[in-house]
């Protein structure tokens, strides 16, 4: 699988299967993520069968953060890694939800409160590709299932180990390739047939859900993000395949 | 990480185990205030077969975290074989078992040990829950009836234990008693002595005969 982040145009870009302009993709994807937010945590259990929970615990176990640490959970969504970050850094440490889509960080906002995860925990809206947050500030940044939706990936990982502390770590957690061909054909037919029948029954929105197949297919496989993540500076880079390489978490630290 | 299983089934295993502990510890107040006082202690297990390590990690709360990947450094790491370390989990003398078996450690084992004790010493109190469910009456009749039968079931495996013993020394003669086998030993080397012995005399012997001649 090529870098699919750019259409052959330099001025397009993939949005699913379709090409489109690159400053139609952010408000393309926004329209996407206001309509699923409030089922977005229902729906995760229920297309992952709740394994989506042993990826995010396992990329927390790779964060090795401790009390006192600044943690950036960008399009942290519904708050699901932010809310063990905010117990892991203590009252010392700071935790930052940050997600360019108002209507999943407002449900991730809310969520936390509603469980108790208050005091050392921000909520900020912004763009992955222009965080706003100062150089050398935060000892771990966190993206689960967000970075294939971004327009220009390569900016975005710039820009996270540009914010990014010496020695701290970026944790890429996203949807890759399977490794192993039989499977790679289930989840296929998973993606195409099974995901939007979810969403056409439990959220009445297929569209949604075909687009959420569709950008897993242009997403960067695993070799290719990890050449992306080291051309942006990052250092030690390795990725861990989960579920067969349907998912993987990759991990790079800042010189 | 060192293991080369996927990580999803790692996760899962140990968050079911890691679950399962604690819920039992929560239901014994006293095992818990023991594991806090080990708050902080990193116990690294390397299993060569089937290939994983994994952290027991020590909570101030007196809860376990299980992980399979950390970067803390271990204050005690065992290593060997899945059959050595359920050994262990079980044996009443865990620190003979651990001189005996095949495991390797490397560090402090006062933790280790104290950790094992707590888990062999666990008495969960599961009238708790079951009270707190159905009411005390009902629950503590349920809990009754689920310590008759939890009793009733260590009784039968001992029972079967023992007479599955007995059947394979006694009755089938499939396997000699430790005793008789231990005598076949001692006269098995007390044998090879004896003919060690004679051969010694033999050679004397052939050396008289030959000055002799």
């Amino acid at each position: 699988m090529k870098d699919n982040d750019t259409a052959d145009d330099p001025g397009t870009t993939h949005f699913g299967f379709q090409t489109v302009d690159r400053d139609q993709k952010e408000s393309l994807v926004r329209g996407v993520f206001d309509s699923v937010a409030t089922r977005y945590d229902l729906m995760n259990d229920l297309m992952s069968a709740g394994i989506h929970r042993l990826w995010k615990r396992f990329t927390i176990e790779l964060s090795s953060v401790r009390p006192g640490q600044t943690v950036l959970d960008i399009a942290g969504g519904t708050g699901d890694l932010a809310a063990k970050f905010s117990h892991l850094v203590g009252s010392e440490g700071r935790v930052v939800l940050a997600d360019i889509n108002d209507s999943m960080l407002k449900v991730g906002r809310d969520r936390l409160i509603d469980s108790g995860a208050v005091g050392n925990l921000h909520t900020v809206q912004c763009d992955a590709q222009s965080l706003p947050f100062p150089d050398h500030s935060v000892d771990c940044i966190t993206i689960a299932f967000g970075l294939r939706n971004v327009t220009d990936k390569d900016r975005a990982l710039r820009s996270m180990e540009r914010v990014l502390k010496p020695g701290g770590r970026l944790l890429v957690l996203e949807f890759s390739k399977p490794v192993h061909p039989v499977l790679e054909r289930i989840y296929d037919t998973y993606s195409f047939r099974v995901l939007p029948l979810m969403g056409q029954l439990v959220a009445n929105d297929p569209d949604s859900y075909r687009y959420l197949a569709e950008s897993i297919r242009q997403h960067p496989d695993q070799d290719t993000l990890l050449g992306m993540m080291e051309d942006a500076g990052f250092v030690s880079c390795e990725y861990h395949n989960m579920t067969g390489g349907i998912v993987a978490v990759h991990k790079g630290i800042k010189a | 990480m060192t293991s080369s299983h996927d990580p999803t089934v790692v996760t899962a295993v140990l968050m079911a185990a890691e679950a399962a502990i604690n819920r039992g510890l929560a239901l014994d107040p006293t095992s818990a205030r023991d594991l806090a006082e080990l708050a902080g202690t990193v116990l690294a297990i390397e299993c060569f077969s089937p290939d994983m390590e994994v952290f027991a990690i020590v909570r101030p709360g007196g809860t376990l975290h299980l992980t399979p990947y950390s970067e803390a450094v271990a204050h005690v790491r065992v290593r060997g074989e899945l059959s050595d370390f359920l050994s262990l989990a079980t044996a009443e003398d865990p620190a003979a078992t651990l001189i005996n078996s095949d495991l390797e450690i490397v560090g402090n084992t006062a933790p280790l040990l104290t950790l094992q004790a707590l888990v062999t010493r666990m008495q969960p109190d599961w009238e708790a829950p079951l009270a707190d469910a159905l009411g005390d009456v009902a629950g503590h009749q349920l809990a009754n009836l689920l310590r008759r039968i939890f009793r009733w079931g260590q009784a039968s495996s001992q029972s079967l234990r023992r007479q599955l013993s007995e059947f394979i020394l006694e009755e089938g003669r499939l396997s000699p008693p430790a005793a008789e086998l231990e005598f076949f030993y001692q006269e098995v080397g007390a044998l090879g002595l004896r003919v060690d012995r004679l051969e010694s005399r033999l050679k004397r012997l052939a050396q008289r005969l030959a000055t002799v001649r």
